[in-house]
């Protein structure tokens, strides 16, 4: 499955609320993400940039316009595109330990046992959990959880990590251990990675794209970033602080927006 | 059981008996409520005449059956309503309805319908353990979390698989649950039943030691109930550690 690129094109997704009304939560999102690429979808709470995760995801269905690789349309979920959640402890299978966990994938795959269970080590390894394969999800903190999850989403082999702020759940000190190691596995595994985040220091620390959204409702792209800022990324360099306040006055810019209306 | 345990144990056993022998032929005439001697007594003699194990063998023989019988009926109806919108729509108006009816309210239409024989029991027993388990399994598999039948979307299982490899797995801890609760049901059910119409069975051994002024059997018969309910859930709980050490649900 060789793609190029993942095509966001006019995506409109509106909702009938509860009261009947429609909600129009994403109004002609356009946007291209390159293979390879580290793109981080940044933008105030409640502007809709889960929904347009489950829309890659194929997950959900836009109300207009679409997802594509290349020129084939995004219609459901895929092997080809797999989502680490926030909510860790309800997207692992609480059932199964952690090796069960990431095997699930490579099973679904209906690979034999002992490539599972070499997969498992591999990935179970490049996480640093190699040691805890048989400890039950219950077992584990919420920074262990969340390294099982990327394993299990990578023993499939997918192209595209779809990752709905992964980290955000997370204590401090947990989260930015996590953020320097996904950056490491993202250098070393070559996956495409589309982020999500509303955390700017996140944002930039991590990513080669920045898309900073407009705030809802018809929420949409209000500027996109190509990152070339100094390695290792730091916030001392100039060029990331620089970003920096760029980047926090597009947001309050539209917090204002928001509040305004 | 370390020994501070086991020391507390036996201080509450013993208490709780000596109010019990205290208050009998004192607080309570001894017509009414028997010494623990004269019960012990009475527990001997019908075991030795094996009267003691008609009754249990009755009453458990119903249990058995009709919790059996109630727990299919429960799973497979709980897992249709929790899973089928259109199942749902249909079936739970009504049960939400029957919930509120209590078993020993259905005895007197029960017994018009099948007389006293075993049947009308069964369905008694099946009807209070069902209801249990259908609400709880119907609740468990609603209450799926959407974003795990995602991952697993995700991770290549196919639309066909989803029941089987994750809405029955995250179900299962309230199906137990269901399960249990229903076992205690049960007790109840056969007791009610065998209250109002019966000839064998702990709730005719109780019933009828009032009308024959026998007190000592009647006790008999809560000592069974007591004795039997603890250890039926001890054993459940101990099936449901082994079962569910995947799970790690502190059960109570």
């Amino acid at each position: 499955m060789s793609w190029r690129v993942l095509r966001l094109e006019g995506v409109g997704k509106d909702f009938t609320r509860a009261d009947g009304g429609v909600a129009e939560v994403l109004r002609d999102v356009t946007l291209t993400v390159e293979r390879g690429a580290f793109f981080t979808l940044l933008g105030p709470s409640g502007c809709g940039k889960s929904t347009l995760l489950n829309i890659v995801a194929g997950f959900e269905g836009a109300t207009t316009g679409g997802a594509s690789l290349d020129d084939r349309p995004v219609a459901g979920p895929g092997t080809d595109r797999t989502v680490i959640f926030q909510d860790v402890s309800n997207a692992l299978f609480p059932w199964m330990n952690a090796r069960e966990n990431v095997e699930f994938g490579p099973k679904m795959a209906r690979l034999g046992a002992v490539e599972r269970n070499e997969r498992a080590e591999k990935y179970l390894r490049l996480v640093g959990l190699d040691a805890d394969g048989g400890k039950f999800p219950f077992e584990l903190s919420g920074g262990m959880k969340q390294r099982i999850q990327i394993a299990r989403a990578l023993a499939n082999d997918p192209d595209i990590l779809l990752m709905d702020e992964p980290f955000a759940a997370l204590d401090a000190i947990t989260k930015k251990h996590l953020q320097v190691e996904f950056r490491k596995i993202w250098s070393e595994t070559g996956k495409t990675i589309f982020y999500i985040t509303h955390d700017i220091f996140e944002a930039l620390l991590l990513s080669t794209h920045l898309a900073v959204m407009t705030a809802g409702p018809k929420a949409g792209i209000k500027e996109v970033f190509q990152l070339d800022l100094e390695e290792p990324r730091s916030p001392s360099n100039p060029d990331f602080a620089a970003m920096y306040s760029r980047v926090e006055t597009l947001i309050d810019e539209e917090v204002q927006r928001m509040r305004a209306r | 059981m370390n020994a501070g345990k086991l020391a507390r144990l036996s201080v509450s056993i013993l208490v709780f008996t000596g109010v019990w022998w205290t208050s009998s032929g004192t607080f309570f005439e001894e017509a009414i409520v028997p010494s623990p001697v004269s019960v012990a007594g009475k527990l001997g003699e019908m075991i030795w005449n094996t009267q003691l194990f008609a009754h249990l063998g009755a009453s458990l023989r119903r249990i058995v059956l009709g919790y059996a019988l109630g727990c299919v009926i429960g799973v497979v109806v709980g897992v249709a309503t929790g899973a089928i919108r259109l199942a749902r729509d249909l079936i739970e108006p009504p049960l939400e309805f029957c919930r509120n009816i209590p078993p020993v309210a259905l005895i007197p239409l029960v017994v018009s319908i099948f007389g006293i024989g075993e049947i009308g029991k069964y369905f008694i027993i099946s009807y209070a353990s069902g209801i249990a388990v259908l609400f709880n399994t119907a609740a468990g598999v609603a209450s799926t979390p959407q974003i795990r039948v995602r991952a697993a979307l995700c991770l290549g299982a196919r639309k066909q698989d989803i029941f089987v490899r994750v809405v029955l797995p995250s179900a299962w801890p309230h199906i137990l649950t269901g399960l249990r609760l229903a076992l205690g049901f049960s007790f109840m059910g056969v007791v009610a039943a065998e209250m109002l119409a019966a000839d064998q069975g702990i709730g005719f051994l109780i019933m009828q030691s009032t009308n024959i002024i026998a007190p000592a059997e009647m006790f008999v018969g809560f000592l069974m109930l007591g004795s039997f309910g603890l250890i039926t859930d001890q054993l459940f709980r101990m099936t449901i550690h082994r079962l569910m050490r995947r799970y790690m649900i502190p059960m109570a």
